[in-house]
């Protein structure tokens, strides 16, 4: 027993406008066995009788009660009060994608327009007087498997974002329903079928929106993507059908290799009332060769474009992984560095990495205190601050965390882990050169 | 049939559109499309700074991300395309791309720097 709110979307087509949230106050005795579609029949009887939605078989059979609960697509005869977020409230809104006639009913006409635009009827290819024998285990009929039970209730499209911005675009449902006619070897009106197909199933975007919403579970994106490599394969057997959509007659020449060799003999088969030949098998049916060819292809395709993409990335990276080169930088004239003090000289040049470039300004603290000149880095040990020499106490000071060095760089205080780094310098007469890179 | 064209219809309603819960129930599919997008804008943006701002290791770092990130998503659509993975395992390609990547990612920025 519990009370829960919802919220409903109410339309009035007579005071137009664009709708709004009507919240209601429901006592739900088990929320196990009650369905949305028994709280709006319940609100409709006992609150608001003006509360419009559709509905027919209460059984998930006839999809009519196609709506969006809490922001997902679905049957309000499957979705149990007890499926959703417990003690929250439950909004409960008309399908996207379709004109809403009243409060949670759509006006599907366009959807079973673009249903019809995919020819969705099967078309014998020829008379039959006996029923057609089906192998359960064949492979057209595991490729189609449950997809023909679509009930055209409208929520893929309503999930799908695609629908809205490609006006063409028939959608997962007329998409499903074309898919499971042209995998089917018996139909004849496969090119006219695929060509309007394929106008529109480019525009999928692999979201799984629909996959995820259908109360059938089926896979509108399997059957989108199994057209577009059907297309695929179509257009590399037969450049370009004879424009007699109705007739099809003689199967594309890949189509005998393909046939497997249980559909040689005329009876079993999902193809056994017509002639084997004029089965269309590259369809469906992958033999063994087919496989290893497109496996073949796949690897050699694979392989040439880790190869390509391993010399690309090589160029590409390459050259920064190279270290910098050694190099003799100048820093200055010997007799201008006064002898007995330690000098602070800005060294310039450019850093030559890989391709780059980079100009670098460094302060070189030369020390002529002893006997010999040292050039120390003035980067910190510890952690690369500058330090300075400070005459007064004789140390050189880093003003970051207290690092104290003396006068050969060996560390006084802090925490540097290890002396000054130094220079390798050299002379040319006059002239100073320090090792850099 | 006739229909009655005196009633006026609500104009459809969108994905999002006064819809509460929608982003709390997206699913991963969606998401694996929105940010392959995202990240494709972003690459833009890094590299753009990565030829401006050489040698920076975090811009480096973030355009490796992207990199890493976009080209799993693209994958993951290529594999679906050519039916390599069967659509049933769309969640886990994500997942398991993403990881790929992320290694993958892990091993160049490591021998690098």
């Amino acid at each position: 027993m519990s009370i829960r709110t919802v919220r409903i979307f109410r339309y009035d087509p007579e005071k137009g406008g664009s709708g709004h949230f009507d919240a209601f106050s429901l006592q739900i005795e088990n929320e196990t066995t009650t369905t949305i579609l028994d709280v709006l029949l319940r609100l409709q009887r006992e609150q608001d009788p003006s509360l419009a939605f559709r509905y027919a078989c209460r059984v998930n059979m006839c999809g009519s009660c196609g709506m969006v609960i809490n922001g997902v697509e679905g049957l309000a005869c499957k979705t149990n009060v007890s499926q959703l977020p417990p003690g929250k409230e439950i909004t409960i809104r008309p399908l996207n994608h379709f004109p809403v006639v009243k409060d949670l009913v759509v006006d599907m006409e366009a959807f079973f327009k673009k249903f019809e635009e995919t020819l969705p009827f099967f078309e014998p290819k020829g008379a039959d007087a006996e029923p057609a024998q089906i192998r359960p285990d064949s492979r057209e009929r595991l490729d189609i498997g449950l997809s023909t039970e679509c009930i055209a209730c409208g929520c893929c499209v309503s999930s799908c974002t695609m629908c809205r911005h490609h006006e063409g675009y028939a959608g997962p449902a007329a998409l499903n329903r074309a898919f499971t006619l042209l995998a089917d070897s018996r139909d004849a009106l496969f090119e006219p079928r695929l060509e309007r197909a394929l106008a529109s199933c480019y525009s999928c975007r692999t979201e799984f929106n629909c996959t995820e919403v259908c109360p059938k579970n089926i896979s509108g994106t399997r059957a989108i993507k199994y057209i577009q490599r059907l297309a695929l394969k179509h257009a590399r057997s037969e450049p370009k059908p004879a424009p007699s959509p109705r007739e099809h007659e003689a199967a594309p020449p890949t189509a005998a290799r393909h046939a497997p060799p249980a559909t040689a003999q005329p009876a079993p088969g999902a193809c056994g009332q017509a002639a084997p030949e004029a089965c269309r098998h590259a369809a469906s049916a992958v033999d063994r060769r087919t496989f290893l060819r497109q496996v073949g292809v796949g690897v050699i395709g694979l392989g040439t474009a880790l190869v390509l993409g391993g010399i690309a990335t090589g160029v590409a990276v390459g050259p920064t992984l190279a270290k910098s080169q050694k190099q003799w930088a100048p820093l200055g004239k010997l007799s201008e560095i006064p002898k007995g003090e330690i000098t602070t000289l800005m060294l310039r040049y450019e850093l030559k990495t890989g391709p780059y470039v980079q100009p670098v300004a460094a302060p070189v603290l030369v020390s002529r205190l002893g006997e010999s000149l040292v050039c120390f880095k003035s980067s910190c040990t510890h952690l690369g601050c500058i330090v300075r020499w400070d005459a007064l106490s004789g140390r050189f000071l880093c003003a970051c965390h207290g690092g104290t060095f003396d006068r050969d760089g060996n560390v006084v205080a802090g925490p540097p882990p290890r002396p000054l780094d130094r220079y390798a310098f050299r002379l040319e007469g006059d002239q100073l050169f320090v090792e850099v890179g | 049939m006739e229909r009655n064209v005196s009633i006026e219809c609500r104009k459809p309603l969108q994905w999002g559109e006064l819809d509460p819960g929608r982003r709390e129930n997206t699913k991963i599919g969606m998401w694996a499309w929105l940010w392959q997008r995202i990240s494709a804008l972003a690459i833009i943006v890094f590299l753009a700074l990565h030829m401006t701002l050489t040698y920076k290791p975090f811009v480096q770092l973030l355009l490796l991300l992207a990199v890493a990130f976009h080209a799993t998503l693209g994958l993951r659509v290529i594999l679906l395309d050519f039916n390599l993975v069967d659509v049933k395992y769309q969640r886990a390609l994500v997942w398991g791309l993403a990881g790929l990547g992320l290694v993958v990612m892990g091993i160049i920025w490591f021998s690098t720097y």
